[in-house]
């Protein structure tokens, strides 16, 4: 194991000892339902990033300009993002040594790191010239590259996070 | 009755070869939720219209048509990803309950979309009678959802 993972592990370590992490960890239903809902708030989030995203690669919801797509659905997708992390956290919580050891877990964790830096990125850089171009047939190369990466971004979000019961890189 | 169709189903050569490969059925699981999020979002964005909470600028029925394509689309890419996972699985998950509330469900909802919510989405502006669909179509297709992660749960 690489050093700079062994305060992960100490801290992933810590947590699975806490009476709440194992009693959750030992419940039967709660952490299917759980992943029920981790599902439910991933539609909401995923979903209307995608439909942002396709504004910016000006192939969907063109009708709109895209000022008002992104400030309309907004609080929708921030809502969609914390129902995510607190059903992600908890399940996380209730048993990290089993994400822990998980590639996909961790692949999961660095692109969505990766995905927030381009959310923020399009956000500081081409969403200043949002005037010049929120109601253009076609939309600048800046906001299309960040539409793509988003959502190439999220869909490996979405697959790794699927992958993660399957441990063929476990012994 | 249609249990004999879905052991032939699952006995199929590729149905097998699906099951028979480590990587193929994850991946095809994988790809449907891919696919659930487009989906889920062409029908979020109408609906959350329908009920008056996003898009409020927008004439209702200019973002309903922006929205079908990729409802359609979303559609497709699911049963596409939906049908290969059936054949691999179809004898066990004909006794699952949750995967038989899952397609009445579907079939009720598609009706529904391409009927009573094209037909509501048809105006500009939304009303009372929108604002009941656009709840009745959360609520079935968020019960879809439910019901599919449960088949995999609980089967």
């Amino acid at each position: 194991m690489a050093d700079f993972m062994m305060p992960l592990h100490d801290l992933f370590q810590w947590v699975s000892e806490m009476p709440s992490s194992i009693a959750i960890r030992e419940s039967l239903f709660f952490s299917p339902y759980l992943t029920v809902a981790h599902v439910v708030s991933m539609c909401i989030f995923a979903g209307l990033i995608v439909m942002m995203d396709l504004r910016l690669l000006g192939v969907g919801n063109m009708s709109a300009p895209f000022s008002e797509v992104q400030k309309r659905l907004f609080p929708w997708q921030m809502l969609g993002m914390a129902m995510s992390s607190v059903t992600g956290l908890t399940l996380a919580f209730a048993d990290p040594m089993r994400f822990y050891v998980n590639i996909f877990f961790w692949t999961k964790m660095l692109v969505m790191v990766l995905a927030g830096i381009n959310a923020l990125a399009f956000h500081f850089i081409t969403y200043n010239s949002v005037v010049k171009w929120d109601s253009a047939a076609t939309t600048p190369f800046g906001a299309r590259l960040s539409g793509a990466l988003s959502i190439v971004m999220w869909a490996v979000v979405i697959v790794s996070g699927r992958l993660i019961p399957y441990n063929w890189f476990q012994n | 009755m249609l249990l004999p169709f879905f052991e032939w189903l699952n006995a199929l050569p590729v149905s097998q070869a699906i099951g028979g490969s480590i990587w193929v059925y994850p991946f095809i699981q994988a790809i449907h939720l891919v696919f659930l999020a487009l989906l889920a979002g062409a029908i979020l964005i109408v609906d959350l219209r329908l009920l008056g909470v996003t898009m409020r600028s927008q004439p209702l029925a200019q973002v309903a048509r922006d929205a079908r394509v990729w409802f359609v689309v979303g559609l497709i890419g699911m049963i596409c990803t939906g049908i290969p996972q059936l054949m691999q699985n179809a004898s066990r998950e004909y006794y699952s309950e949750y995967f038989w509330y899952k397609m009445y469900l579907i079939a009720f909802g598609v009706i529904f979309t391409f009927t009573v919510r094209r037909k509501v989405t048809q105006a500009a502006e939304t009303t009372v009678t929108g604002k009941i669909v656009g709840l009745v179509s959360i609520a079935v297709w968020g019960s879809v959802v439910v019901n599919a992660r449960l088949i995999g749960l609980f089967t």
